[in-house]
């Protein structure tokens, strides 16, 4: 949608999805509509959506669009144009855990390539790889704000900083 | 209204412009030469090629000319080295990643951004690098896709966005990695192809035309469209006798519709060179014989002594003579001359079956045109769809909310899509038009029309009011539900609503081509329909002249009317249901093949003009009237030029008075018919027919609630759609084939084994 | 990890090492929404601006734009809604203060933001966190429902005619909606597109209604101002930028860690050598990168024995400047080029292909940096990546075309041996010393 139109006009479009929605339950519902809540325009919801859809079905698959398109009243297009932009957004799938391992500057200098390679060679995959049993994801990412506890990983959304080899091994070792 | 007027200085000379002008419009309507590809005007504003900068006084940096607003004073150098070099980098960057195999690429000729690098010259090549490569493929039947041409000036999707209101194609992906295209790579939309022709690369292409043709190999004659009543002026591209395609590139053609057309218009041309044209005349001899191929001068000698026949037996009134809303208003005009002056017969029509005689008659306010529409304040829309019947008025409508922060108001029986632009939507129950129009006429019949549309009462306050505020145009608009009363009474709302400040114009949405010029060609005055006629078929009507066919709606429960005929001859371009009952076929030109004028629903009179010449042995309808008449021995006397028709026309259509061929000349400012306006026109018995038609309404009935599927209309197969294999894809919803890298066409799935050769096999 | 201040007493960073320093019991215990009782109570909200104005607080975004002029912007007379929004997308590499602010003292956030909403009428808030920093939408929400239940936020708040609410909202990954008009294009619900500027937020943003961003560090500055007073505030740091700045250092010092320090803080090199621990491993200092990412880098020799001030001029004097305040500070051991390559290679991933310059330069500049890095450098290599910066610098859309042709431009004229290395070794194998 180009940008100095929607601000005349933030309007809901009509709604023309796919065949398969998916549905979620009551609680995750009530959250939905929590977020629906905080603001004046539906669509400025889709970020909080699209998260509450990815952690409920693993990532952004067709019939979560779909819900999506539906709960915003948006069309398919509005939402992959979102999708695909927001680097935090899966529209493939990933695995389990999702291990992210800052390579910017700061994490770069003081270690990143190593504790990358001991992950990889840990898990016999590469960057951008998957394990084959779905249960590790390993990825390269930029900065994430923890350049003083430097170098560091986001395995989801929880932070591992200050990392050593050994380190490593013990998060990896004590996940379920 | 007068705006106020400012200096600017560009490249050292003063200028007086209009305050707010925009800088890249004002330097290019002086001569200065502004490159850009993502300015598009009247679309949002992008500013992301940075192709147009220049230089201002006191500001920093150098500013994108499309996004500056002229201000009293301001000095501005258009042209220095360093603009150069930094239009030079930007095109350098553009061309980074994109593929140089100009020669291969179907745009290659009338590329903008090839274009801009052959102007600039001297462009050497640092990018050495590998180039990001993405796979071409097909978004939909109608339209391929080579993402490594992209520039990414996004017209594409603006022009999805705010023309179709459809937004069915967008940018996804995040900075080199941008791609233009849809959630799961098919595109489901009204396959207008306004992405295609905005697109300045060869990224969004013609998939009916791929491969087949190069631009400068094209002749390119602009004309006017054959489908809807909207009238856009298009470019049609021949070659060797073949149209190859149809475009509203502004380089080409500079119509009211702008770069604008819609599927019909754009892809619905393959008939015209379709081996399924009727070649030559054909004669039945005999009842429930067989149609056999004749010569010209049997044909018309036949078919003069078989009407001669009928009219030397039973009177002139025996024979029928049938125009069509498709033909030109020279063919028309012809007709009803022959009808009149030659045969003498009463029984004269259309297969037009939206009468909108009442409505002229009664006309109490000028048509609007698109470009009032554009502009209006106000839009009263009463019934019809057009974003699917007229879709340049749909378009308008739109633009008209969107970026002129217009009302809209909708009155229709059923949720149509341009609700979603409406402020009001008055929605009632079907069949009940012209109870909303006996609303709007008088208002002490509100009360009862609103309970038969099963509306409140306060809506139609609601609306009165929204007219009330309106300081501007207000433009009031009708589909063909209306019956002839409540055209009347349309017509006169004008002087209803009339208030100091406002301008009300009237736009009727008739569904042909040349639905208004047949009429005002006076091919409806006779004193039958086209349903009448039929079912007088084999009592009073005899005999029936026919150019075109009769419409399946009007053939449904008469489909032995025609065979009760003694004889019945048709002018056509392909067998229909129609001539199937016919005596003779004559074989008539397309409207790629003939010169003329067609009348659209703003009343502009718009010249159709010969592309290629007449397929196999067809020629013009109007040739064929005027060769006939010669064989019955009256010399119309224009048998070569179709100007000298209407030079007659002129002087005897008092609408058209003074109207020329060399006036008509220039697409981009078209010439309005000067129709009558009445004003204080005694209406009394009009509307006292309207309460009774509204009286007799039901009171109940269910109303409509699904807002109709894009292209439920459009999509439709029609004679001359059926004709492009395209639309049997659409028609059949537009099934998502298996692979996008080969055209859907080639993997129609007809039987399993069948498909699985087609695909591997890649035909 | 090092947080605390130097050189002045703590003003941001006072109740970071309490315990439960995050509570509001923990807060107030420490004088917390005394100042938004302050202001409710018996200040105009243009009293609160003018205290702003007086205060000298420059924005702690990057850009540095006098906070007071911003908000004295908004037009007092539109019938329009208004928004303040909290720019916590923090995503420049090496910055990492609006973090621990917000993990450690998320009320004074939620105060400085009330404070803001006041002086400006908005009725509701935002704060824009990055995806990435999920736990710390949780403190947040947390934060805002002690607030919520204590009446500190919602009607009536502290009993009142003043009522505003404050919402999370998050990111998912782009650094670009840091940018504020991006940022407002991705709380619509949009890809996160800079928009054109005229007009600014502050008469047309969130919803085309007149909306400030301001950065955490920015209206977390504001409870003290109101506090302190605006002068007094003022004269903590210089003229010009008044009170403190929280710098985040990383890199190969002995003492990583959020320090707070006065406004013009002296010198450099004292604060690396001797604040900061000193180098790691008592290696040479080869670069520091002072302000984020987007700044130039600076040569030691540009520090050692310059006295380099720590503020916007001071910095700019020293030939960088204050950005965002991530400071990078790098060894011998580190190959210039490869560290260039490496936010280019950022600059590129985030650049979010609104217009030609940024998307496509970008792109050019890292396939020309893995180029050399394989070996392939040419000698004129060098001049390219100049031209390409100098097209991209001040032709893109937004400021971020320009960041990322900034840290480039620099680095080659600062240490051109790191790149010629690299060039002249045509046959060798890529540099892998980073
Ligand atoms: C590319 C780019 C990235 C930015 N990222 C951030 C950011 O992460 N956090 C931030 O507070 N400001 C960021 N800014 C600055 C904001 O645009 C804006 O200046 C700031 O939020 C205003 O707040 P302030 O006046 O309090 O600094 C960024 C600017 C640009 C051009
Ligand atoms: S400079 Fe251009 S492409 Fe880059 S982030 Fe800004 S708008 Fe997007
Ligand atoms: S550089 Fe790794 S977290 Fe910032």
């Amino acid at each position: 949608m180009s940008q100095q139109l929607t601000q005349i006009q933030p309007m809901s479009q009509p709604v023309d999805i796919g065949d398969e929605v998916a549905s979620f339950s009551a609680e995750v519902e009530a959250e939905i509509d929590r977020h629906l809540a905080k603001y004046p325009v539906m669509r400025s919801a889709i970020l909080p959506l699209m998260f509450i859809v990815q952690r409920e079905r693993g990532y952004l698959d067709a019939a979560g669009v779909a819900y999506l398109a539906k709960r915003l009243h948006l069309r398919i297009t509005d939402i992959w144009e979102v999708a695909t932009f927001y680097s935090m957004l899966n529209t493939t799938p990933v695995g389990k855990y999702h291990i992210q391992v800052c390579k910017t500057l700061s994490c770069k200098i003081m270690g990143e390539p190593g504790i990358t390679e001991h992950i990889c060679n840990k898990l016999g995959i590469r960057p951008g790889e998957t394990t084959t049993e779905g249960r590790f994801t390993v990825s390269l990412v930029e900065c994430l704000g923890s350049c003083g506890t430097a170098p560091m990983l986001q395995i989801g959304f929880d932070y591992h900083e200050n990392l050593t080899r050994e380190k490593v091994d013990q998060i990896l070792d004590s996940l379920p | 209204m007068a705006t106020e007027v400012i200096k600017v200085n560009v490249d050292g000379t003063d200028y007086e412009v209009p305050k707010g002008a925009r800088l890249i419009d004002v330097c290019r309507d002086k001569g200065y030469d502004i490159p850009s590809f993502c300015y598009y005007a009247d679309l949002a504003l992008q500013a992301s090629c940075r192709m147009c900068l220049v230089r201002i006084e006191k500001m920093p940096k150098l500013q994108t000319s499309c996004t500056i607003t002229c201000t009293d004073g301001m000095v501005v150098t258009t042209q220095s080295d360093e603009i150069e070099k930094a239009q030079r980098a930007m095109m350098e960057f553009l061309l980074a990643n994109h593929p140089l195999d100009c020669p291969v690429c179907d745009r290659g000729g009338e590329c903008e951004l090839q274009e801009m690098a052959f102007d600039w010259g001297g462009l050497e090549e640092r990018f050495t690098e590998k180039k990001n490569y993405r796979p071409e493929k097909y978004l939909s039947p109608m339209v391929a896709n080579d993402p490594q041409r992209c520039i990414l000036c996004k017209r594409c999707t603006r022009v999805c966005d705010e023309w179709m209101g459809e937004d069915a194609i967008e940018a996804g992906g995040r900075g080199a990695n941008t791609v233009i295209g849809t959630y799961g790579g098919w595109l489901d939309c009204s396959q207008c192809g306004n992405c295609i022709e905005v697109c300045p690369t060869g990224t969004l292409l013609d998939a009916t035309y791929r491969h087949q043709a190069r631009p400068w190999e094209q002749e390119q004659t602009i004309s006017t469209c054959t489908y809807c009543s909207d009238g856009c002026q298009m470019s049609l591209g021949a070659r060797g006798g073949e149209l190859m395609r149809i475009v509203a590139r502004d380089r080409y053609v500079n119509g009211l519709n702008g770069e604008f057309l819609c599927i019909k218009g754009r892809f619905g041309h393959p008939f015209v060179n379709h081996e399924e044209r009727i070649r030559t005349p054909l004669i039945r001899y005999k009842k429930g014989g067989k149609l056999i191929p004749a010569t010209w001068d049997e044909a018309i000698r036949h078919v003069a002594r078989k009407l001669d026949e009928v009219v030397d037996a039973h009177g002139p009134d025996a024979l029928g003579v049938v125009g069509s809303p498709r033909l030109t208003n020279e063919a028309n005009y012809l007709l009803y001359k022959f009808a009149m002056e030659l045969v003498g017969t009463k029984n004269y029509t259309t297969t037009e079956s939206f009468d909108l005689n009442p409505f002229f008659a009664n006309l109490g306010a000028p048509l609007a045109t698109h470009r009032d529409i554009r502009y209006a304040r106000t839009i009263l829309l009463i019934g019809g769809e057009p974003e699917e019947l007229q879709p340049l008025t749909g378009k308008q409508i739109r633009q008209a909310v969107r970026n002129g922060g217009a009302k809209l108001i909708v009155i229709n029986s059923v949720p149509i899509r341009l609700v979603e632009q409406s402020s009001q939507f008055i929605h009632i129950r079907p069949g009940t038009e012209d109870a909303a129009v006996l609303a709007l006429a008088e208002a002490s019949s509100v009360k009862t029309a609103a309970g038969k549309m099963g509306v409140e009462g306060s809506d139609f306050e609601t609306l009165k009011q929204a007219i009330d505020e309106t300081n501007g145009d207000l433009v009031i608009m009708f589909g063909t539900e209306l019956g002839a009363s409540a055209l009347a009474a349309v017509a006169q709302l004008p002087n209803v609503l009339r208030h100091e400040g406002m301008r009300v114009l009237l736009h009727p949405l008739p569904l042909h081509n040349n639905s208004v010029g047949a009429r005002d060609m006076g091919m409806l005055s006779g004193q039958i329909s086209a349903t009448q006629l039929l079912d007088a078929a084999g009592e009073a009507i005899k005999a029936v002249y026919l150019a075109g066919s009769f419409s399946t709606d009007q053939l449904r429960g008469r489909e032995t009317a025609l065979d009760k005929l003694d004889f019945l001859v048709v002018q056509e371009l392909f067998e229909t249901e129609t001539t199937a009952f016919a005596d003779v076929v004559l074989p008539a030109a397309s409207f790629a093949e003939v010169d003329g004028t067609f009348t659209n629903n703003d009343g502009f009179v718009q010249r159709v003009r010969q592309s290629i010449p007449p397929v196999n042995q067809a020629k013009a309808d109007w040739i064929i009237t005027a060769q006939l008449a010669n064989e019955l021995e009256m010399d119309f006397g224009f048998n070569l030029s179709a100007s000298a028709v209407f030079l007659e026309i002129a002087e005897q259509v008092p609408a058209y008075s003074g109207l020329r061929y060399p006036l008509l000349k220039d697409e981009s400012t078209p010439v309005q018919a000067k129709y009558g306006i009445v004003e204080g026109v005694d209406l009394t018995e009009e509307l006292n027919s309207l309460r009774v038609a509204v009286n007799a309404l039901p009171e109940s009935g269910e109303k409509v609630t699904a807002t109709p599927k894009v292209g439920h209309e459009l999509f439709k197969i029609g004679t001359l759609t059926d004709k492009v294999a395209q639309f049997h894809l659409l028609a059949a919803g537009n099934p998502r084939p298996e692979t996008l890298r080969v055209s859907p066409l080639y993997q129609i799935t007809v039987d399993e084994n069948l498909r699985q050769e087609a695909v591997v096999s890649g035909k | 990890m090092f947080i605390g201040a130097i050189g002045c007493e703590p003003l941001q960073l006072a109740r970071v090492h309490l315990e439960n320093s995050h509570s509001l019991e923990v807060y107030r215990q420490h004088g917390g929404y005394e100042s938004l009782r302050k202001v409710l109570t018996s200040m105009s909200p243009d009293d609160v601006i003018s205290e702003v104005k007086k205060s000298a607080l420059r924005g702690r975004g990057g850009a540095g734009f006098p906070t007071g002029m911003k908000w004295s912007f908004v037009p007092k007379d539109s019938p329009k809604p208004k928004y303040v929004v909290c720019n916590a997308d923090e995503s420049e590499p090496g910055t990492f203060k609006d973090r621990y602010l917000m993990e450690r003292d998320p009320h004074l956030l939620i105060e400085g933001m009330l404070i803001a909403a006041y002086a400006l009428g908005a009725k509701i808030n935002y704060i824009y966190t990055r995806g990435e920093y999920r736990y710390l939408i949780d403190i947040m929400d947390h934060a805002l429902e002690e607030a919520r239940t204590a009446g500190l936020l919602g009607e009536k708040i502290l009993g009142t005619d003043f009522s505003s609410e404050v919402y999370t909202h998050t990111g998912a990954g782009a650094y670009i909606c840091g940018e504020e008009t991006a940022l407002l294009s991705s709380l619509e619900g949009l890809r996160g597109h800079p928009r054109m500027k005229p007009p600014f937020p502050a008469v047309s943003g969130l919803y085309a209604s007149p909306t400030v961003v301001n950065n955490v560090e920015t209206l977390t500055a504001v409870p003290d101002i109101i506090r302190l007073g605006g002068e007094a505030y003022q004269k903590l740091g210089t003229e010009k930028s008044g009170g403190t700045k929280l710098w985040s250092v990383s890199g190969h010092v002995n003492r990583p860690g959020v320090y707070e320090l006065p406004m013009g803080y002296d010198d450099m090199e004292k604060f690396i050598m001797e604040d900061c621990g000193g180098m790691l491993g008592g290696k040479q200092l080869k670069a520091v990168i002072p302000g984020g990412s987007s700044v130039y880098i600076m040569r030691a020799d540009q520090i050692i024995g310059k006295d380099v001030r720590m503020d916007y001029e001071g910095l700019v004097a020293g030939g960088s400047s204050v950005g965002s305040g991530g400071f990078i500070v790098m060894d011998e051991t580190v190959d210039i080029f490869e560290s260039t390559k490496n936010l280019t290679e950022f600059y590129k991933h985030e650049s979010c292909g609104w217009c030609t310059p940024c998307r496509e330069g970008t792109d050019w500049l890292v396939k020309v940096f893995k180029r050399i890095a394989s070996g392939g450098g040419r000698p004129e290599d060098v001049q390219l990546m100049l031209d390409l910066c100098d097209n991209i610098e001040g032709k893109s859309f937004c400021p971020l075309g320009d960041a990322a042709s900034w840290p480039i431009q620099s680095a080659i004229k600062r240490f051109p041996e790191d790149f010629r290395k690299h060039l002249v070794n045509v046959n060798g194998g890529p540099a892998t010393n980073v």
